[in-house]
């Protein structure tokens, strides 16, 4: 006999208010309904009553955890319809802000997955190194949530010390190599817990059209920062982790190796960053008429902005975001299908699934 | 032959494509948005999202779909007469959430599809981002 066993919005085992109801069979789950909107905000229709000053602010409040690739992704469009060019050191602010980002991210995802998991220690070892990544955050922009450091034609801030922060970052990287690396590479825990379970085929994958870490641990090497490199990227070298078992393993192996990654990328930027101003234009914006759209690699994956204005209007005429969440989420009743109810709560946090960004 | 150049050439459209914003755009003209989607599936691009715009009066509605292909983003502008376009969810398994988000918000039909509430709540109303709900 099957029966259906509600998980959400509000429950022990999810993070943010939404809602799985699955359809069991014993213990093993047949199908899965998602359902996602009880804390909808319309930010889309809020932006068109913001001027383009606002509207940084406001859209950098879609996320509380990748706040700066809204904002990133928002000033590169909206750079498109001034004509300005960021000057190149405000580029490399910005890979830097970017991949300090996708770290405290993916160390966050990891502390949530090993609670997950029934591992509580690391949850307690994660979230320690999340603060140290967060603390290099407040030293370059003085905030630890909304940092604020994107503007139109640059960045508000400037790194005056970039030798300061990569000491930072390399003491942040040795500890990640010691601690959180080897475990979710190697424990025995991480592997009877996450191999094998909650499996996207890259067929199924490429279907949902799923983006970022998920995509990218079904075998699908895609990655903005690569396909169409922003902010500095085109001048750093770094490799795009792929897995192709598309489990949940994969997911955990491929965010493992993005945080060497993005510690790569942050000791190349910090080494290579250019002098110069930080800001492109005198603070007066003329926008054209048209529709402008940016596409930045966020910690999820691939986020799209398109904004459209009308000349000599302060405020957008639409911004549609689509996040990376949006992407993701509808693959996990793929993930689901057939797995283990006990197992529920990891796969569905495998995608890293932020509902703030998707309730935008 | 580029990629640009065989999507063209498979969908019959002689216009050419232009760069702008970001996105490589072409005007469908008569192509059909199914025919559009079983094009990208023909060139394995990836669904990126639709864009919904209304429109000034009562001129309707733009549709604007986005494919990916390794980087190259591609968009296909729509405009709907009324308030209706076929869906291409049998044809793009992706498309399923914008097409639902699409409906709850701006009150435009897929044809051809089921719906069930996404983001709505019971007793919730169709239209949160058409432009005359929130002059009332």
């Amino acid at each position: 006999m099957s029966y259906k066993i509600p998980m959400g919005p509000y429950h022990p085992g999810l993070e943010e208010p939404y809602k799985l109801d699955m359809i069991c069979e014993g213990e093993t789950v047949q199908d899965v309904n998602l359902k996602i909107g009880f804390n909808f905000r319309g930010i889309e229709h809020l932006a068109e009553t913001r001027n383009y000053i606002q509207v940084i602010a406001l859209m950098e409040r879609v996320c509380g955890i990748c706040s700066n690739v809204h904002t990133l992704t928002l000033c590169q469009a909206m750079e498109q319809l001034t004509n300005l060019n960021p000057p190149p050191r405000a580029k490399y602010i910005r890979t830097i802000v970017a991949e300090l980002e996708r770290l405290h991210s993916h160390v966050l995802w990891a502390g949530i997955a090993a609670k997950l998991m029934g591992f509580k220690t690391m949850f307690m070892t994660c979230f320690e190194l999340r603060e140290k990544v967060m603390d290099i955050l407040q030293a370059i922009s003085g905030n630890r949530v909304n940092y604020a450091m994107n503007c139109i034609g640059g960045v508000n801030r400037n790194i005056a010390d970039p030798a300061a922060i990569l000491v930072m970052v390399e003491a942040l990287e040795k500890e990640m190599v010691k601690k959180v690396i080897p475990i979710f590479t190697t424990s025995s825990t991480a592997r009877s817990r996450c191999a094998g379970v909650g499996v996207l085929t890259q067929e199924k994958a490429i279907s949902c059209g799923v983006v970022g870490p998920t995509a990218r641990a079904s075998g699908l090497p895609q990655d903005m920062r690569r396909a169409a490199p922003y902010a500095a990227y085109a001048e750093l070298d770094f490799d795009v982790p792929v897995q192709p078992e598309g489990d949940v393993r994969a997911r955990l192996l491929v965010r493992a190796l993005e945080i060497m990654e993005s510690c790569k990328i942050l000791r190349q930027a910090l080494a290579k960053i250019p002098p110069g101003e930080v800001q492109a234009g005198d603070g007066k914006f003329n926008f054209t008429t048209g529709t402008a759209t940016s596409r930045i690699e966020g910690p999820r994956g691939e986020v799209i902005y398109s904004v459209s204005w009308k000349q000599g209007s302060r405020t957008p005429a639409r911004v549609h975001v689509r996040t990376p969440t949006f992407a993701n989420m509808p693959s996990v009743r793929w993930m689901m299908q057939g797995a283990r109810l006990a197992d529920t709560p990891l796969i569905q946090a495998s995608i890293d699934p932020c509902y703030s960004c998707t309730d935008r | 032959m580029s990629v640009l150049e065989t999507i063209s050439e498979k969908l019959g459209i002689t216009e050419p494509w232009v760069e702008q914003g970001g996105v490589h755009w072409l005007e469908p003209g008569t192509v059909n948005v199914r025919d559009l989607a079983r094009t990208m599936n023909d060139v394995k691009a990836r669904f990126v999202t639709i864009t919904a715009y209304q429109l000034p009066k009562d001129e309707g509605f733009r549709l604007e779909y986005h494919w990916d292909i390794d980087g190259l983003l591609m968009g296909f502008p729509f405009q709907l007469a009324g308030n209706s376009i076929e869906s291409i969810y049998d044809l793009c398994e992706a498309v399923d959430w914008i097409e639902r988000e699409i409906h709850e918000g701006f009150t435009v039909e897929f044809t051809g599809r089921e719906y069930e509430p996404l983001q709505l709540r019971p007793g919730a109303k169709l239209g949160v981002n058409l432009r005359e709900e929130v002059t009332k």
